[in-house]
């Protein structure tokens, strides 16, 4: 539905000049909810607006539904556009427009007739739950309720792409969630694709399916939500995930020295993370019970990402030290998440 | 006071409305769409024309910096060509126009830039033309704002007018020095005086309560 590819930004001012998107490629699938998330100044604003050309690329492809909008012209373009939704963090209603005018808006620039508008409007004011608000104005409004007409003004066009750029950053927690879900709903009722980009991890956790992590103009990763939790690479996606999911070590490990090799007293330290239905199979008992080890469990917690059970184990096991190898090489050949974070002497752990 | 006078107040008063509506619309006709370009054609705006806006921003930037009394005189050529006389009433309204249009254009463009720049973003995402972003989108978001610099331009008109005596077009202003001043008739001078403050006040509530019932805000 989406192909970006190669796209570069380069914003020149009189004085500097700003190298904002490094050779980004991307793709969107048709029904898919992708989020982008990055720190601030990463340059998600500018790519999700190179998506609809509001920002022309300095260098590179967009491909929307098989149109290339980088070769197009203005007209034409703006056809297009009527066909790619977008909601902001800011709303950017027109303040001089009731609720119903502001969601007929982009209907009058489509040239639809009158009754046709009246009739799409109330049901756009139904599907975002605000019939009863409609001859107010944006000003009479909490932020959560301008945010729906600023979707419902985005679906009016009956869309094919929705994007939004930090669509939930201006709201409580509470109304965030309800946003989020009213636009889960509207992905799944008309299998629309959904672009959003966010600074926090919540919201790829609650609903996006794929997630690309952006800093410093650059993907640095990218891959399914339930990939990217489970066994995130860099450091920026793993300060990000944080929040969300622990992979720090616990605390009392702060002064060890991990060691890379087993040493004859040493004790294995590895982190588990379980996907799905792996996470009910007893794999543990099993391992503990073939190769008559000990683990102690130094962390645990389960979590869902969209209905997806996630957990993660930190394991400390002690034994022999093949039979520590061996627990290893069974647990390498499960289907999980292993991630070996090192040996520990039993001295040393004793200590710290 | 005498049935004269009365009839010369009365005239001049006519006179001093004539001047200042028929300037106020011909101000407001060039003014709006001068200040909407002014806008549109700047930096990162949806028509930007840098060139363009620099030049129009400099005339304009002359003609607002021209004492009126000057400006008059000096486009006395000028306003024989357009209103085929130089004096009287009817000449008296091209200075107006050239005094008052760039006036409202900077209030029009002053207002047009406090439209927040995300809506006129919003109607771009939503496949909007330069022509329907100007029309549906900073035109009316902007109008309680106009409105109050039609106003403003209004009542500036009314003071200018007061000159137009100096080229022969007549007016309270013209009837208050040559009676008031240059007569010594104190009564003609407080009576055009009351009514010019009146005429203000109208037009200022009038404007202000247009402006309000437009800001929804
Ligand atoms: N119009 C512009 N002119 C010049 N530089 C710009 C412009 N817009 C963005 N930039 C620069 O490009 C870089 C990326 O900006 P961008 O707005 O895409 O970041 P962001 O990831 O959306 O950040 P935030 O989370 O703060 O919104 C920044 O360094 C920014 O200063
Ligand atoms: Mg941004």
């Amino acid at each position: 539905m989406i192909e970006l590819t190669g796209i570069e930004k380069v914003y020149n001012d009189r004085s500097s000049s700003t190298h904002a998107l490094k050779g980004v490629d991307l793709t969107v699938r048709q029904g898919e909810i992708y989020g982008i998330i990055g720190k601030s100044g990463a340059g998600k604003s500018t790519l999700i607006r190179c998506i609809n050309m509001l920002e022309q690329p300095t260098k590179g492809t967009v491909i929307v539904d098989g149109n290339d909008l980088t070769t197009m012209p203005d007209n034409k373009l703006r056809e297009i556009r009527k066909k790619i939704g977008m909601i902001f963090q800011h709303f950017n209603l027109l303040s001089t427009r009731t609720v119903a005018q502001n969601i007929a808006f982009p209907l009058e620039l489509a040239g639809i007739n009158k009754q046709e508008i009246e009739k799409r409007v109330s049901n756009l004011l139904d599907l975002v739950g605000l019939a009863d608000k409609k001859d107010q104005y944006p000003a009479q409004l909490s932020g959560g309720q301008k945010q729906r007409v600023g979707i419902a003004r985005a679906l009016a066009n009956q869309p094919k792409v929705l994007l939004c750029d930090e669509a939930t950053s201006a709201l409580d927690p509470q109304t965030t969630k309800s946003i989020l879900e009213l636009l889960k709903t509207i992905n799944q009722k008309f299998a629309l694709t959904i672009v959003l980009i966010t600074h926090e991890m919540q919201v790829i956790k609650e609903i996006c399916d794929k997630v690309a992590v952006i800093e410093d103009g650059v993907i640095i990763e990218q891959g399914t939500v339930i990939d990217v939790f489970t066994r995130p690479e860099a450091p920026t996606t793993r300060d990000f995930i944080r929040n969300i999911i622990n992979h720090d070590l616990p605390d009392m490990f702060n002064k060890t020295t991990f060691l890379s090799e087993p040493t004859a007293d040493s004790n294995l330290v590895v982190r588990l993370s379980f996907i799905g239905n792996s996470a009910e199979e007893p794999i543990i008992s099993s391992m503990i019970r073939r190769f008559n080890i000990d683990a102690s469990i130094l962390y645990a917690n389960i979590d869902h990402i969209q209905n997806t059970p996630f957990g993660t184990l930190l394991l400390e096991l002690s034994g022999e030290q093949g039979a520590q190898q061996n627990a290893l090489t069974y647990l390498n050949a499960q289907e999980l998440g292993i991630e070996v974070i090192g040996y520990v002497t039993r001295f040393n752990r004793a200590v710290g | 006071m005498s049935q004269d006078l009365i009839e010369l107040l009365v005239k001049s008063l006519w006179e001093t409305t004539y001047m200042v509506a028929a300037s106020s619309l011909l101000a407001t006709l060039f003014g709006i769409p001068l200040g909407v370009i002014l806008v549109v054609t700047d930096k990162g705006h949806i028509l930007e024309n840098l060139p363009f806006n620099r030049v129009l921003g400099i005339i304009v930037n002359a003609t607002r910096s021209t004492p009126f009394i000057i400006l008059m005189v000096a486009i006395i050529p000028l306003t024989r060509i357009i209103a085929g006389t130089s004096i009287g009433t009817n000449a008296a309204i091209v200075p107006l126009t050239i005094a008052a249009a760039p006036f409202l254009a900077r209030v029009v463009e002053t207002a047009i830039k406090e439209v927040d720049f995300g809506v006129v973003e919003a109607a771009k995402a939503m496949g909007a033309s330069p022509r329907e972003i100007i029309a549906k989108v900073l035109l009316p978001e902007a109008m309680p704002s106009i409105v109050l610099g039609v106003t403003l331009t209004i009542i500036s008109l009314i003071g200018y007018s007061a000159m137009a005596g100096t080229i022969g077009g007549g007016g309270l202003g013209d009837l208050a020095i040559r009676y008031g001043y240059q007569r010594f008739r104190a009564d003609i001078m407080i009576i055009t005086v009351l009514i010019l403050i009146a005429q203000v006040q109208i037009v200022q509530s009038l404007g202000d309560y247009l402006a309000g019932r437009l800001n929804k805000k």
